[in-house]
This record gives C-alpha cells, sequence and structure tokens, in this order.
C-alpha cells in the first residue's frame, strides 16, 4: 500500500514538471498558433543556467531568479527572430524547422561549453528523504506538484484580471479583431512566449536538483510536455495540467508494474492510441471550420 | 531549351557519372576510387532515396515527419531480422522491408493528419523514440546496442550481391537503379492527380475537400509512401553495410534528412538530390567540428532557412523564372464564352423539374445558438433558387449544411434522391455538388490551369499503378483533362492565365477561376456563395448571364446573394431565412411582395420596396 503510495506521489512530482512544459506549450500556442518547437531546451536553460550562476556565486533564490529571466528573454528573442518571420501563412511549417533549428543550437552549444555531464544542484529540500514505508522521496518532488497547482492558479488569474492577460487572451482568440481594438498582437505573441520561457525554466530549476542539470535533459521531457498538451487539446489550461499529472503517474505504475526499459515505448503508444480515439484531444473542442 | 528537358538531361549525366566512378581509377591510373569511396557513394545514393520519400511529403503535402530517420530504420531492421532469423530472401526481405515501412506510415499518419499538421510532426517524432528505445532495450531480438551483426550476403538471381571495388561491385549498379526508379517515382507521382491533390490539401484544405479529393486520405496515402522509400533505402543499407543498430536511426538523423529536403529545396525535382550530394559533402567536414558538430547542423538549417528558404534548386528555379519570363499583358476574354465542348459540362441526362434537393426540418445549432432552424426547401432541377436573407440570418450555414461541410443537428437532406445526412464534401463533390466559396479559396500556389485540373480529380479512373508506370490510360485521361481545363478557362476568358499563379489574379479573376474550377467537376448542383461580391457591375452583369446559361442547359444553382438586382434577374424561386428561419419562399415576384420579407430587411412601418424590374 505504501509502495503505491510513493509512486502516486513521485508520479504527481514527474507528472507536475510534464504539466508546467505543457502550460508553456499552450501559452504560446494561444498567442502564435506556433510553438517552440524544442521548447524542452527552455526548461533545460532553467536547471543549466541556475547552477552555472551559483557557482558564479549567487545565492540560490537569485540564481533561479536570473536563470528564469534569462529563458524567458530567450524565448521572446525566438519568437521575434525565429517563428514570427516564419509564420506568416495560415499553414506555415516555417516555424516548426527554425525553432528545431535554433534548439539544436542551444543544446549542442551548452553540451560543448557546459559539458555532457550533468551536476549537481543541492538544495535543502533534497537534503533528507522523507521516508514512506521502505523507499523515500525527497520534498522537493513533493514542492512541484504545490508550485504547479500555484502555477495553474495564478495564470487563471493573470488572464482574466490583468490587463496584458486579457489582451493575450485577445489574441489568442480572435488577432486580426485585437488588433483593431489598439493591441499590438506582435508585442503581445512576443511576451507570451516570454511567459512560458519563464515558466519552462521555472520548470527546470525545479527538477534539476532530483534529476541533476545537464545540456540533454529537456530533449524527452520537453517532448512528452508537447505530447501532453496536444493529447489534452492543447487549448484548455485545466486540461494540459490535469493531462500532465495523470501522465507521469501512468509512466510511475508503468514502471513499477510492467518495465522500467519500455517505460517511454509504452508511454508514447498510448499518447498515439490516444489520439487515435480522440482526434481533437481529450479536452479540446471540435473546432468549428470557417468556410 | 524548357525546363523539363535540361531535368532529364541532368539526371542523364548524374546518373552516367556515377555509373562511371567505379572505373575513374582505370581513366587516370591510380588506385582511386577504393572499396572505401564506393561505400561513401552508395550510403549517399541509399541516403538520396529515403530524402526523395520526405521530399513527396513535405514539398507535396506540405508534412513535416521528424521521425523519418526511424522509418528508414524500421526498413533496415526488417530486412535484417528477415534474413538473418527466417532465412529471407534478398527479394523477399526488400519487399516487407518496403511494405511494412508504408503500412507503419499510414498507421501513425491516420490519426494526426485529421487535425493538425504539427500533430503529425510531433506523432512522428514520438515514434522515432519508440522505435530507438525498443531496439535499446529488447536485447534478446535486436541485439541493442551491439545490434544485428553477420547478415547472410544477399544474393538476387543466384549472383551474390557485393560491393568490393576490386572483384565485384555489382550492389552498386542495384542501387543506382533503384534510386534512377525512386526518381522517376517522384516525377509520376508529382505531376500527376495524385500530386496535385496532395498540394491542394496543403493549400486550402477547404476547397480540396470541396472538389472531391479525400484529404485525410491523400495525406495518409503522401506519408505511406515516403515511408515506403524510407524502407526501401533502410533495406538496401542492411544489406549493404551487413549490420545495423539502432545508432544510425536516432532523431539526430531524422534531421539531417529533412535538412535535405530543405536545403536541396522542397518540392523540386531535382532538390532531394542535390540537397544530399551537398549536406553528405559538407557533413564529411562538418565531422571535423568535434563536439560543436551537431551545433554546425543548426546553424546551417538556419542559414538555408533564413537566406534561401526555397533552397538552392528552388531559388535557381526562381532566378531562372524571373529571367526568362518577360511580364507580357495578357488579355482578359470576354466571359462567359459558350464554345463547343461546355455542353459536356453542363450536359444532364433529362431530369428538368425533378428536386434536386430536399430539405426537410433542418436545423443547425452552434451550442446554444440555432444557426438554421427547422427549414424545409426544395430546389427544381434546372433552376436557379436564390438563398437571400439579412446578415447573418443563416444562409452560408444552410449551404455549409448542404455541401457536407456543416452535420445537420437534426432533419435530413435529399440530394438527386438519395437521403445524405453525414456524407462528407468529398463524397458530396463526388456526386455532383460543387461549390465556391465566401472568401475564395484557390490553391494560390499553383497555376490557374492546375487549379482547374484539381477540379477535375475525380473523373479520373487510372489507378496509382497506372500513374506510376505512365500507362496509356493515365495519358488518355491527363490530355483529356487538361483540353477540358482549357476550356473551362476559355469559358471565364482566362486562357492567357493558364500559366499564372493562382495568387497572383487580380480579385475578380479570382472568382472567374473559382467558377471554373467548380465546373470541371461537371457538377448536377452548384452552390454559389455570394459570387458577385467583390465584382464590378460589368463583372455581374457578365455572371447573372454565366448563371442564367449554366441552368438554361441544365445545371441547378443554388444562389447565396445579397446583390438584389441579380437575385431578381436570375431567380426561378427565392427562399428568404430570418433568424434561421425560412419566412418566405416563392417566385421573385411572390416574395417581392410578401410583407414578412419586407419587414426583415427594412423594420416596421416602412412603405414596401419599389417593385425592381424582374
Amino acid at each position: 500500500m505504501s509502495s503505491v503510495l510513493q509512486y502516486l506521489l513521485t508520479g504527481l512530482s514527474a507528472g507536475a514538471i510534464y504539466a508546467m512544459i505543457a502550460l508553456g506549450f499552450y501559452v504560446m500556442w494561444s498567442a502564435a498558433k506556433a510553438v517552440n518547437f524544442t521548447f524542452g531546451d527552455i526548461f533545460m536553460l532553467g536547471g543549466v543556467l541556475t547552477v552555472l550562476l551559483r557557482e558564479l556565486g549567487l545565492p540560490l533564490p537569485m540564481a533561479a531568479a536570473g536563470a528564469i529571466l534569462i529563458a524567458a528573454l530567450a524565448g521572446a528573442v525566438i519568437e521575434r527572430v525565429f517563428v514570427r518571420p516564419f509564420n506568416r501563412e495560415a499553414n506555415a511549417i516555417g516555424w516548426m524547422l527554425t525553432t528545431i533549428a535554433v534548439g539544436t543550437m542551444i543544446e549542442s552549444a551548452t553540451t560543448a561549453t557546459y559539458g555532457s555531464i550533468g551536476r549537481a544542484m543541492p538544495t535543502p529540500l533534497v537534503e533528507q528523504p522523507l521516508r514512506i514505508g521502505g523507499a523515500g522521496i525527497y520534498w522537493q518532488e513533493l514542492l512541484i506538484p504545490v508550485v504547479l497547482l500555484g502555477l495553474t492558479f495564478s495564470l487563471e488569474g493573470f488572464y482574466r484580471r490583468t490587463v496584458l492577460g486579457r489582451a493575450m487572451r485577445a489574441v489568442a482568440y480572435n488577432r486580426v479583431a485585437a488588433g483593431l481594438v489598439g493591441i499590438d498582437a506582435d508585442r503581445i505573441t512576443m511576451l507570451a512566449f516570454a511567459l512560458a520561457g519563464g515558466i519552462g525554466a521555472l520548470a527546470g530549476f525545479l527538477v534539476a536538483p532530483i534529476v541533476q542539470a545537464s545540456s540533454s535533459m529537456g530533449v524527452v521531457v520537453g517532448l512528452k510536455g508537447f505530447l501532453v498538451a496536444i493529447i489534452a487539446g492543447i487549448a484548455n489550461a485545466p486540461g494540459v495540467v490535469i493531462t500532465g499529472l495523470v501522465y507521469g503517474v501512468m509512466e510511475k505504475f508503468i514502471e513499477a508494474y510492467l518495465s522500467t526499459a519500455a517505460r517511454d515505448a509504452i508511454g508514447f503508444t498510448v499518447m498515439i492510441l490516444v489520439l487515435l480515439l480522440f482526434p481533437q484531444g481529450l479536452f479540446g473542442r471540435r473546432e468549428v471550420q470557417k468556410v | 531549351m524548357s525546363a523539363k528537358f535540361w531535368g532529364w538531361f541532368g539526371l542523364a549525366l548524374l546518373a552516367t557519372l556515377i555509373a562511371g566512378f567505379p572505373w575513374l581509377g582505370d581513366l587516370i591510373g591510380e588506385r582511386f576510387p577504393t572499396s572505401y569511396e564506393l561505400r561513401l557513394v552508395m550510403r549517399a545514393m541509399i541516403l538520396a532515396i529515403v530524402v526523395i520519400g520526405l521530399n513527396l511529403l513535405v514539398g507535396l503535402a506540405g508534412l513535416v515527419s521528424l521521425g523519418q530517420a526511424a522509418l528508414y530504420g524500421l526498413g533496415a531492421h526488417v530486412a535484417a531480422l528477415l534474413s538473418l532469423r527466417a532465412g529471407f530472401s534478398f527479394a523477399e526481405s526488400m519487399a516487407l522491408a518496403i511494405v511494412i515501412p508504408a503500412m507503419m506510415g499510414a498507421v501513425l499518419a491516420f490519426p494526426t493528419v485529421r487535425v493538425r499538421g504539427v500533430y503529425l510532426a510531433v506523432i512522428t517524432i514520438a515514434f522515432g523514440l519508440i522505435f530507438v528505445n525498443v531496439l535499446r532495450e529488447w536485447v534478446g531480438f535486436t541485439g541493442g546496442a551491439s545490434g544485428l551483426a553477420n547478415l547472410p550476403r544477399p544474393t538476387l538471381f543466384g549472383e551474390p550481391l557485393m560491393a568490393v571495388r576490386r572483384t565485384n561491385f555489382n550492389y552498386y549498379y542495384l542501387i543506382l537503379v533503384c534510386l534512377l526508379v525512386a526518381v522517376w517515382a517522384q516525377y509520376a507521382i508529382t505531376y500527376s492527380r495524385y500530386g496535385r491533390a496532395m498540394r491542394a490539401a496543403a493549400q486550402s484544405e477547404n476547397a480540396a475537400r470541396a472538389l472531391g479529393i479525400n484529404v485525410v486520405g491523400i495525406r495518409t496515402m503522401a506519408f505511406s509512401i515516403s515511408a515506403g522509400f524510407a524502407g526501401l533505402g533502410g533495406g538496401l543499407f542492411a544489406n549493404l553495410a551487413l549490420f545495423v543498430n539502432y545508432e544510425t536511426f536516432t532523431f539526430n538523423t531524422s534531421i539531417e534528412l529533412l535538412l535535405m529536403v530543405i536545403l536541396g529545396g522542397s518540392g523540386t525535382m531535382a532538390g532531394p538530390l542535390v540537397g544530399t550530394s551537398v549536406l553528405f559533402i559538407a557533413t564529411q567536414f562538418l565531422q571535423s567540428l568535434g563536439t560543436w558538430q551537431t551545433f554546425g547542423y543548426g546553424l546551417l538549417l538556419a542559414v538555408v532557412l533564413f537566406a534561401m528558404p526555397k533552397g538552392i534548386v528552388g531559388s535557381l528555379g526562381a532566378l531562372r523564372h524571373r529571367m526568362t519570363t518577360k511580364s507580357r499583358a495578357r488579355a482578359t476574354g470576354a466571359w462567359p464564352n459558350w464554345g463547343p465542348g461546355m455542353e459536356k459540362v453542363t450536359a444532364r441526362p433529362d431530369e428538368a423539374g425533378q428536386a434536386t434537393l430536399i430539405a426537410q426540418g433542418v436545423t443547425l445549432r452552434f451550442g446554444g445558438l440555432t444557426a438554421v432552424n427547422a427549414v424545409n426547401m426544395e430546389v427544381r432541377s434546372g433552376t436557379v433558387h436564390a438563398l437571400i436573407g439579412p446578415n447573418g440570418a443563416g444562409k452560408s450555414s444552410l449551404l455549409n449544411v448542404i455541401s457536407g461541410f456543416y452535420k445537420a443537428s437534426e432533419g435530413k437532406v435529399t440530394l438527386f434522391g438519395n437521403a445524405l445526412n453525414n456524407a462528407p464534401p468529398y463524397a458530396l463533390a463526388r456526386l455532383g455538388v460543387a461549390r465556391s466559396f465566401q472568401n475564395t479559396e484557390l490553391f494560390t500556389q499553383m497555376s490557374v490551369l492546375e487549379n482547374v485540373l484539381v477540379g477535375a480529380h475525380p473523373h479520373f479512373r487510372a489507378s496509382f499503378a497506372e500513374t506510376l508506370l505512365r500507362l496509356p490510360r493515365f495519358h488518355r485521361e491527363e490530355r483529356a483533362a487538361r483540353a477540358e481545363a482549357l476550356r473551362l478557362l476559355e469559358f471565364v476568358g482566362m486562357s492567357e492565365f493558364a500559366d499564372e499563379a493562382a495568387g497572383n489574379l487580380p480579385f475578380g479573376h479570382q472568382r472567374r477561376l473559382e467558377i471554373a474550377r467548380a465546373l470541371a467537376l461537371r457538377p448536377k448542383l452548384l452552390l454559389l456563395d455570394e459570387p458577385a461580391a467583390g465584382l464590378t457591375h460589368g463583372e455581374i452583369d457578365d455572371l447573372i448571364a454565366l448563371i442564367r446559361g449554366l441552368a438554361d442547359r441544365g445545371m441547378t444553382v443554388i444562389l447565396v446573394e445579397h446583390h438584389v438586382d441579380m437575385i431578381m434577374a436570375v431567380s426561378d424561386r427565392v427562399t428568404v431565412l430570418d433568424y434561421g428561419e425560412v419566412i418566405a419562399d416563392g417566385s421573385v415576384a411572390e416574395v417581392q411582395a410578401d410583407p414578412r420579407v419586407i419587414e426583415a430587411y427594412f423594420g416596421h412601418g416602412v412603405a414596401p420596396a419599389p417593385q425592381v424590374a424582374a
């Protein structure tokens, strides 16, 4: 029984990371109908930059804030330089390729300079594991779902109550109409990518103490986050969060009862099958085509 | 000389160079090339085959696969496992190395292409990761990291297939033949109704559906074909290396393959060959970058996308086009131009007076909003039936129900005597329902002639095999379709614009083209959604003559329009909608006199509108 509880808790923790990345995709997709395809690298920057800034002598909160800020800036730059010029037509695919190009560059430059080996990021929350039955779980792991919950509600509040958040929703709903009432849709989109960059880096910072900060930490996790967003139906924030948590828990149970080695193979297959059954996503509404 | 001539000439030259390359040493008297160089060329040719397949997907269907390396690897592993563990012959294992990835491609594409292109990209990455994951962990079956080694040497017709410079290198020529076959297949698919349909679906999904193209089907087919090419390449690779493991087929290889397509010029015939050659050579240099090698790939991809989004061949083609094409004044002809041959388009078996369409209690709801409410309507064959009403009355929504774009929430639509609820637009188009769009939906990057040819898509009977082999029926049908398309362009006065890109046309011409394209379906029922919007007075008069002429020749037309003069001039019958309900139905005169119509248009207490001469 206690092992089931442990799987559940670590699953929620991993799932919360997927959910945060998926939220980043949701924010970008809403604003631009395009995303930074290699968003996992922004996530990676959150972990790696925090480690680097700490090695420069900054205390942990400052280092984390710095990393998140830089990642947000990177998000904005990627939107301006690599997404916007390649997303002019309705069915453009250029942004997919350009963001893959920039992601490849970020990842390989990090590998070449920072090294391919992960570095530890000690925080007070990973010093003592909490004992549940036979196995242990770090406080840090329990912290992540809590942060996710806070993040989800603040994002909702931001979208509903602030001028900027409302402008983002307006742009998401109808870009042209938003422009007509004086919203600078391009600037809003850039800010949305910055916001997403911040969210991604926050997730990377939170998970780094558990998995170590390495240049390759973002690749698969970023993709899982995207898949989660798509399976959820990308345009629904609560749906994205729920799907992320469920996927994380599912992974832990696959590891525990089926096979650790085949975890991703089984998980991805399940996702493809779900998409086969729900092409609009689990929480997505069928889009009415404008004819 | 035409570009086509130079294309085939270039290919023949390249083939000769590759075929002669092993003998270069005899010519210059040195020990070059050795088996090592031969193998490099063979690997480049194999990659080119895979890249040609990917080019069909990216360049024609506008879809991106980021897991092509996994399909390539699937082909390699199918071939390796079958010959190693099941003792299949070379030919048998190669056949399955093509078929199994092609089927896998269909399975992957089907759920994703229904929604958005991005989904396919993500699903293919996921497939790539699953593939590598399985290969790495299922050690007992695939050998894990040490892979499958010591594959039996392949034989064909009793001949061992070798790749050794000094004794026997017949496998080199087998790969060259496969490459040439792949180039031919790319050509044959691109310049056929299949290639046109793929491009049409990429450029305007709605218009493609309205012209009888099963968009999900054609995209699934595109992905399946491209996966088949990848599998062919994989099978050839396994039998060349006689060793396979997962490291050759990772995500980075997928990126490399995509880069080759983009670099060469996606959608061009020569692009895959050029892109593969250039990048393959560049890779030999990039290897010296060590840890920065991957960075080099990323940078190269970015630079190409910024500097040459059309790739090397695409950019050169555009340059050539600009230098050789003199801008000339194109004369617009009078329309409608009822020349000989038009009777083929309009010919109807004698069914005048029959009910073409019967709508019974058709209701359409979007959430809580009822756009169309219990509409009953009957449209008789050979008449022009106008559908009018104030803005938001539900006219276009009803039109979309009739053409299958929206599913009616309730009610029944009977077309040509068959109850057709829930038939998709492409199926209705094949039954003879054509339509135009309120905001014109042309295939902007295709030529005017090609746009019309897409409209003829459902009339082709030549199978895929016949198309690939260019058998007589293909030529016959293609010639007939071209002749009819040109006739239709003449009909709308646009013969001189046949080779112009549709996106460059002025607005009035776009409307004309849309009508010509709809007529290419040879429809029994033509739905026109505000065809007069944006046209000049003169053009509207011509449009009236055209619609009237079509109806007089037996075609049934449903016309959604705001332009009152036009409605009065062409309509046999008018149905008036307001707030989704039918408020009047009758002849022009009856409707004009109806107090409810006057109220809907002008509100209460206004004197009846002056009678417009009908």
